[in-house]
């Protein structure tokens, strides 16, 4: 018989970016998610992202309602969710026009004209009908009466099903042809189908029909004769799954305690895009996680803030707004000198934004945000997947400085995700917590008494005999910790704290510069740009540029090595999600006058090609 | 649900000077909180706790400088904030025995929110309010619980805010310990603070307390002793409600409103009010008496014991998670999503899913939806293209059965069988009657019309197509249409779920199908 891999029809290619958009009704994110997972199961690199509206129920068809995901799938590694779509799957009148200027040009539209009415168009603000009226010219369009076939295929539901459950179907319908479309097997889905749905056997045989019939239709239909492959990607070996940052940072939390043998803690108030991990953690009580949704964003601080006084591992997320009414008790954290994890999931600002969109506006925030000099440890991750990592580095940062630690994360990294090489939870390293010991002796406890080394104060729990301390917001004197105005007490307790960060240098691993370790151009980045950076400095160093990357997970303290590796290059290029926040600080610090700024402040994660040609255009 | 044994802890035999701390104490002389602090280092010995296992948390303000000179631990955090440090410090160590020093601004005002939560949670604290009637640490601003009309530096022609009523504040708030008393009534409030120390819940305690430098004689109503038995009623549990210099006068109720009546004249105590500490509308009735109308009631106004600490509740919650869920294992957590492996050389893909971690972003209102409506009336489709994705192949099948041969079956007999069915092809099984090819009339003609002479010589095995793509008959037609098209099939075998077969259907049934559509 003839092998399937030899059939003509199929062309093979190296990565499709796909994107499926549709009302907030119309279950686009999960249907993006399936695609997203058949293909990693497959074998493809993945990377995703959702875009969902910031209306909870926007009304049904317009353009404030449209919910999109789209999905990056590739033979090669990839590090981005790509920069536009080749294709586009278009639920509605409304889904077109709000994702059409994305679309590569010359790329693929899959389009329910079911759905184009003369009620949706209007609520679209199309005077004509775009898949009539010649306008899209420039595309290859497919037309598919989705919610009538879709009906038609699911005729035998009809007794137990009304017909507005069967059009919810049409998502799987949707799906099933786009998996025909890119060769994947339906068995992924079929199996969540009866997770999800199995409890109600009508609906989860509903949407088993749908998908194998946008399947088989899309295999009849002449409009899709060809058919595109994208073969496995070379991944290392390893047990993968895909993961959001939200989950993973949930997930290295809970590792982090469970390696340090202490109850997880976490203390939040709801806020868009961190709830998420709180949503995360709520479940894992089996791992003495205690999660506590506070009355407000200060009581979240609080709470952490005594939790941590108790000896738990204590942690509070939250995006910029919150950090905002969090900043006196993070301040209050940083002069008790507790250990604490505050993460900020950093949205589009100022005030409150563009609550679903990613943007890095809040570093200077985290350095300088507070009252007087409060120098907090700053981290962040490179890509949801990081998360992971940067949470259990942040414990022990925390730990080791006995400092509040601030993790900033972004709307991008929180919600996006990509394929996670499960590790073996023995081979990370035990964290390290130790607690003075009671005593009988009547010796006076020294709660400020420095550690010589890392200049962090013992941490002694309420509870332990012969310890009985007070802490306060109040200056201090050193070792006892008692009020003090003494100017020369202050002005030793500031520099002390100073200190106390700056030596967490020690525990940041020689910087990895991409590329050549000198030469013309330095990309430096931090946080969520790191993907299309990285794809773009790579893209240049083939097309025969001299650049080279450097990407920054830690932001306070910086790297130690870093100032010597910025002076090896003549220029320096920083994009960032903000209007510079990373640049003004590097030459605040090392005076450089050659470092370039690349801004971005649209809501948007930057793409390959935009950074690429900033690229170019500097050679 | 597993007991929690906690060992009995040996309570040395302190003394108040046990909670004294080194820090010498800098309130204004005279200062009413002189009385509380004294009073507190009292009663702490009798509390039942060994002091290590004692924290005291305050905000900011005159009061909140108190843990400073309690030696036990203590947190002077910020502005209105102590109770939720209390509150994770609780969660983090149930085991604490935690008290929140707070003042009427820093609890009322700024802390406002907080001081609700803490009781509406109803987290095992002693929350202790000093209620001085103005902001002492700031130099004499009127404060939440001012009387109207107080005149300061803030409200030179009076204040005009209305005053919070700290009792109802906390009763609203539905804290299951609510009591008042008075910094210098000291008998009263070691009576007091020894009962919110035994209540599991959230005890509020107002305390009176008089600020010499701002606003002094402002409770002196209540604590001058001349006044005290008439203007103070002093509650207990079970008893009347009785005050007065000779104990001649009491509270009774008049339809919903108490009323102060006087003993005799036909007034006996059996009239009177008897306070139930349980009785929720009663403690209502006795936050809103106040002086001069009324006596100001102190002691005990509500105590509920019914319900559960909130930091037991977490905890409950925690083991019996714990306890549903087996040994948690960081390994199966990482797993709990789809997964899948890549080998060092081959690709092994398993799918398997476990429902922990939920799935991703879904969309909650689609899956609301799926049983509610969505509109939009159905378009006319091409028919044809419509029925093939649909319509499964069974509709070609009329209940023939199929035809096969065996393996070593002769080409005479296979080709024989072809003529007197008039079929284009026959299925080739083994012995369970699984295809394990196909011989067809272009096999006849290709292989067999020109080579072969001595057809029953030889096997059909031989000349058939191996291993042919079969179809089950519930896929729609498109798909053996299809397979067709692209592989240039004529027929195809169809087989049930057990990979039997059980008919062929051919090129021509389909266009026999299309056809349908035309007549
Ligand atoms: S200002 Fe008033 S409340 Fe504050 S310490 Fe002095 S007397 Fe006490």
């Amino acid at each position: 018989m003839i092998e399937h891999n030899d059939v003509k029809t199929f062309e093979e290619v190296e990565n499709v970016v796909i994107r499926f958009a549709g009302d907030s009704g119309d279950g686009m994110q999960l249907t993006g998610t399936q695609f997203a997972n058949t293909s990693a199961v497959f074998g493809n690199d993945i990377s995703t992202l959702p875009d969902y509206p910031a209306e909870i129920r926007a009304p049904a068809g317009t353009l404030a309602g449209v919910s999109g995901f789209q999905v990056n799938l590739s033979s090669q590694h990839i590090r981005t969710p790509g920069d536009a779509p080749q294709v586009l799957v278009a639920m509605n009148p409304a889904a077109l026009a709000a994702n059409l200027g994305d679309l590569e040009i010359g790329g693929t539209i899959i389009a329910n004209t079911d759905a184009f009415t003369t009620g949706n168009l209007k609520k679209a603000h199309y005077d004509e009908n775009p898949l009539e009226d010649g306008s899209l010219k420039g595309y290859v369009v497919h037309r598919v009466p989705l919610t009538s076939i879709n009906r038609r295929a699911l005729e035998e539901f009809e007794s137990e099903m009304t017909s507005k459950d069967i059009d919810r179907c049409q998502n799987f319908f949707a799906l099933g042809m786009t998996f025909w479309i890119y060769d994947r097997p339906l068995q992924t889905t079929k199996t969540w189908i009866q997770q999800k749905f199995g409890k109600n056997p009508t609906i989860a045989a509903a949407n088993t029909k749908a998908l194998e019939a946008g399947y088989f239709y899309a295999e009849t239909a002449e409009i899709f004769q060809t058919r595109y492959r994208v073969r496995p990607a070379k991944l290392p070996p390893g047990t993968y799954r895909n993961i959001s940052g939200n989950q993973a940072i949930a997930l290295g939390l809970v590792t982090a305690a469970q390696k340090a043998g202490k109850p997880l803690f976490y203390g939040g108030y709801p806020i868009t895009p961190a709830s998420d991990i709180l949503h995360n953690l709520a479940p894992l009580k089996q791992f003495d996680v205690r999660t506590f949704q506070a009355e407000d964003e200060i009581a979240a601080m609080g709470s952490i803030i005594g939790a941590a006084f108790g000896g738990a591992f204590a942690v509070t997320a939250t995006s910029g707004p919150g950090i905002a009414l969090k900043s006196e008790a993070m301040n209050l954290a940083m002069v008790l000198e507790l250990p604490m994890i505050i993460i900020n999931v950093q949205r589009g600002g100022p005030s409150t934004g563009m609550p679903t969109k990613p943007e890095q506006g809040d570093l200077l925030q985290a350095m300088f945000g507070r009252n007087g000099d409060s120098p907090l440890p700053i981290l962040a991750p490179a890509t949801p997947a990081d998360n992971f990592n940067i949470a259990i580095e942040a414990f022990r940062f925390a730990v080791r400085a006995m400092s509040p630690v601030v993790i900033l994360s972004d709307g991008f990294l929180a919600t996006s995700s990509e394929p996670w090489n499960i590790p073996d939870p023995d081979s990370i390293e035990p964290i390290v917590v130790t607690h003075p010991g009671p005593r009988e002796n009547g010796n006076q406890f020294l709660p400020y008494r420095r550690d010589g080394e890392t200049l962090a104060r013992p941490w002694a729990l309420p509870g332990t005999q012969g310890l009985e301390h007070r802490l306060g917001g109040l200056a201090k004197a050193p070792d006892t910790g008692n009020v003090s105005y003494d100017p020369n007490h202050q002005s030793l307790m500031i520099d002390l704290r100073a200190e106390k960060v700056h030596r967490l240098q020690e525990m940041i691993p020689p910087t990895e510069v991409y590329g050549r370790k000198s030469g013309d151009l330095l990309v430096i980045t931090w946080g969520s740009p790191f993907g299309a950076a990285r794809s773009a400095v790579a893209r240049a160093q083939t097309a025969g540029l001299d650049v080279s990357h450097v990407h920054l997970r830690h932001l306070n303290p910086l790297p130690r090595d870093l100032e010597a590796i910025m002076k090896r290059f003549k220029r320096i290029l920083l994009p960032e999600l903000n209007t510079g926040q990373l640049a003004f600080l590097l030459r605040g610090r090392f005076g450089m006058g050659n470092i370039e700024s690349f801004s971005k402040v649209t809501g948007r994660p930057f793409s390959i090609n935009e950074i690429y040609k900033k690229i170019h255009e500097m050679m | 649900m597993t007991e929690n044994v906690i060992p009995i802890k040996e309570i040395p035999n302190y003394s108040r000077k046990d909670f004294q701390s080194d820090q010498t104490v800098r309130w204004c002389p005279g200062c009413g909180d002189y009385a509380i602090l004294a009073a507190v280092q009292k009663a702490l010995p009798d509390i039942g706790k060994r002091k290590e296992d004692i924290v005291f948390i305050s905000g900011i303000g005159c009061s909140s400088r108190f843990p400073y000179y309690m030696d036990t631990y203590g947190i002077h955090s910020i502005h209105g904030r102590a109770p939720t440090l209390a509150t994770g410090l609780k969660i983090a160590n149930p085991e604490l025995s935690v008290w929140v020093i707070t003042g009427d601004g820093d609890g009322l005002s700024i802390g406002g929110n907080h001081l609700l939560h803490a009781c509406r949670r109803n987290v095992d604290l002693q929350i202790l309010l000093f209620n001085n009637r103005i902001y002492g640490l700031t130099k004499g601003q009127y404060s939440p619980t001012s009387k109207p009309g107080t005149k300061t530096k803030s409200s030179p022609m009076g204040s005009i805010d209305e005053a919070f009523n700290p009792i109802a504040v906390a009763l609203g708030a539905s804290a299951t310990f609510i009591a008042r008393t008075l910094d210098t009534g000291v008998k009263h409030l070691d009576q007091m603070l020894l009962e919110a120390a035994a209540h599991k819940g959230s005890s509020f305690i107002e305390i009176f307390q008089n600020c010499i430098i701002f606003n002094d004689k402002t409770w002196d109503y209540a604590s001058d002793r001349k006044q005290q038995p008439d203007t103070v009623l002093f509650l207990e549990h079970g008893k009347p409600m009785i005050f007065g210099k000779n104990n001649d006068r009491g509270i009774r109720l008049n339809g919903l409103q108490p009323e102060v009546v006087e003993l005799g004249h036909g007034i006996t105590e059996d009239d009177l009010l008897i306070h139930d500490e349980t009785n929720r509308n009663l403690a209502y009735l006795l936050s809103q008496m106040d002086y001069p109308d009324f006596p100001v009631p102190f002691g005990v106004l509500y105590r509920d014991t019914t319900k559960p600490a909130y930091e037991q509740a977490v905890m409950d919650q925690i083991h019996q998670a714990q306890e549903k869920r087996g040994k948690p294992d960081l390994r199966d957590l990482y797993m709990s999503d789809y997964t899948w492996t890549v080998e060092p050389d081959k690709r092994e893909t398993q799918a398997i899913m476990r429902d922990e971690m939920g799935t991703g972003p879904l969309d909650e209102e689609y899956l609301d939806n799926m049983e509610k409506s969505l509109t939009g009336e159905p378009q006319q489709v091409n028919k044809i293209h419509e029925g093939l994705s649909i319509d499964p192949i069974s509709n070609l099948l009329f209940g023939r059965n199929a035809i096969t041969a065996q393996a070593g079956d002769s080409l005479e007999r296979a080709i024989k069988l072809m003529q007197d069915n008039n079929i284009g092809a026959i299925v080739v099984v083994d012995s369970s009657k699984r295809p394990i090819g196909i011989f067809t009339e272009t096999d006849v003609l290709r292989k067999v019309a020109t080579q072969i002479e001595d057809l029953s010589a030889r096997r059909v095995v031989d000349f058939m197509t191996r291993n042919p793509d079969v179809l089950q008959s519930h896929v729609p037609i498109a798909h053996a249409l299809y397979l067709m098209s692209i592989h240039k099939y004529r027929h195809l075998p169809i087989v049930n779920e057990d990979g039997v077969v059980i008919d062929v259907i051919s090129f021509r049934d389909v266009v026999k199908y299309i056809q349908d559509y035309f007549v």
